[in-house]
């Protein structure tokens, strides 16, 4: 373990929520095509910051300094990393921050051809996770904690698993709603009740084990999220998608709107790190059996 | 009388005639019936200088009714009945961004008649249009007095265009392969001249409140029909 890649990583992450806190804004107040260029904006670095380039521009601003984050993180870990497999990791998240570059670029260039702009808010959240699991697999824990033994061991690491690819499905089913006007709505609403009805197995397990005491916390977390979720959901519903629209976006639209689509990145991390977690310290009640 | 003389007298008398054939009006107004819808407030904070436009506030302009109990911004054409082709008027029809609003919000062009845009304010704009049978464009005006020009290949009720920037400008152009359309301004009345003669469907287009046809058969020799259009508060 190196403390210093693993605090980057964490640094790194919570730029990179910053960057999509900054992305589900420009498509709340509808300002991605604000600037029509695509990689200078009006042919300059820093045009005027008036109307919806202050929100396009300043997306593309954090997405410059998280690119050149990520370049750095990938050489800590080459520097000091043993392992290949992570090494490999922060080269994939390299190369994610490049593809998502190109799809904003082609999103603009393009006026925000559906297919582009689903691909590009997939990638964004992916890329998260994929730097919020960097801080696990560079963490102490991840090294040195000691096996769990537990008979519920195996079949909560089946639920996590099916819960993250719910997750997952989610991430996309959302994106199409936000950037289709609503399609695959229904299936954004079943994912959503699916994934509650898991979390919610996954919580009573956690809580009913007195053996998987230190996934206690992160449980809680993700119960809460999911329930905060549940709720933007519903106002971003209303407010996008019954109440009539008004000349432009409502503040509270904005605020719900994005809020849901933030909540919802952090969820799909929080979810991959529980179950990256599990399969790290879990084993089965046998294994504690033949040790002893 | 030499020949190219005759020629001139032949196609005089010609034009003259076709003219007086193609002399047909349809005009009329477009009521509005209830309570004036509120205008929504725009707030314009987020550019000074459209703020500075408008020192006692804007308002949208999504429904504007008249004093005169008409409804502004309706987009009134022949929606069919017409045959023949019709070149498109070498002249551009001026689309301004005035105030941080488009000037006018409604308009109609011909498929392949110039669109000229411009920028007034002093501040930049995206104009994006949102044609889905022509290429959609989204172009950048940084410049205050900048002109940009682009056509329509296709016809289609109506094209949208907005601005980013701004996001409560919009403006709707109605794209036609005939010239027989008109849009209200701040009287409500239309009129449609020069139409052949023959039976038509008139249809009647509104951002908010949607659309209404009527049936109208003119005669060839000067004949004005009155048509009135009738929308009713929501």
């Amino acid at each position: 373990m190196n403390r210093l890649v693993h605090s980057y990583s964490k640094f790194l992450s919570a730029v990179t929520l910053v960057l999509i806190i900054a992305g589900g804004l420009v498509t709340s107040t509808e300002s991605g095509l604000s600037v029509p260029d695509w990689p200078l904006s009006y042919g300059q670095f820093f045009p005027p910051m008036v109307g919806g380039i202050r929100f396009e521009h300043t997306h593309r601003l954090i997405a410059g300094i998280v690119g050149i984050l990520t370049f750095v993180l990938l050489g800590l870990l080459l520097k000091n990393e043993g392992r290949g497999w992570v090494k490999c990791l922060g080269a994939a998240a390299a190369l994610a921050v490049v593809l998502q570059a190109i799809l904003g670029g082609l999103t603009v260039i393009y006026l925000l051809p559906t297919p582009v702009s689903v691909a590009h808010a997939c990638l964004g959240q992916t890329f998260f996770s994929l730097v919020v699991s960097l801080v696990l697999f560079t963490s102490k824990e991840w090294a040195t904690a000691p096996k769990i033994a537990s008979e519920n061991s195996e079949s909560l690491k089946r639920l996590l698993a099916t819960t993250f690819f719910f997750v997952c499905l989610q991430l996309i089913a959302g994106s199409v709603v936000r950037h289709a006007h609503g399609r695959t709505l229904n299936l954004h609403a079943l994912l959503a009740f699916l994934i509650a009805i898991h979390v919610l197995f996954i919580l009573v397990r956690i809580l009913r084990d007195a053996d998987l005491q230190p996934l206690v916390n992160h449980v809680l977390l993700l119960t809460g999220l999911v329930t905060l979720q549940v709720f933007s959901g519903g106002g971003a519903y209303l407010l996008t998608l019954v109440i009539e629209k008004a000349a432009y976006p409502r503040t509270s639209e904005v605020l719900i709107t994005t809020a849901h689509q933030s909540i919802g990145a952090v969820i799909l991390a929080t979810t991959l790190l529980l179950m990256l977690r599990s399969f790290r310290l879990l084993k089965p009640t046998e294994l504690r059996t033949s040790h002893e | 009388m030499k020949n190219r003389q005759k020629l001139g007298v032949f196609f005089t008398a010609f034009t003259a005639f076709q003219v007086n054939v193609y002399a047909a009006t349809v005009t009329g107004k477009i009521a509005f019936e209830g309570r004036a819808p509120a205008a929504e407030t725009i707030k314009m904070d987020a550019d000074a200088s459209c703020k500075l436009a408008h020192p006692d506030g804007a308002k949208s302009e999504e429904a504007v009714v008249n004093s005169n109990g008409t409804l502004k911004n309706v987009f009134v054409y022949v929606k069919e009945g017409v045959s023949g082709k019709f070149d498109a008027p070498k002249e551009s029809v001026k689309f301004d961004q005035h105030g941080c609003q488009y000037t006018p919000r409604v308009l109609g062009i011909q498929v392949g008649q110039p669109l000229e845009i411009l920028n007034s304010d002093p501040t930049l704009h995206n104009v994006h249009s949102l044609a889905t049978k022509t290429q959609q464009f989204n172009l950048g005006m940084p410049i205050q007095g900048m002109k940009l020009k682009k056509t329509f290949t296709a016809p289609e009720i109506m094209v949208k265009v907005k601005c980013e920037v701004h996001p409560w400008m919009a403006g709707y152009i109605g794209v036609l392969d005939h010239p027989f359309f008109s849009a209200t301004g701040g009287d409500g009345s239309f009129s449609i001249n020069n139409l052949p003669p023959g039976e038509y469907v008139v249809e009647a287009w509104h951002e908010k409140y949607g659309t209404q046809t009527q049936k109208v058969s003119v005669a060839a020799d000067g004949d004005v029909k009155e048509l009135s259009f009738q929308y009713k508060a929501a």
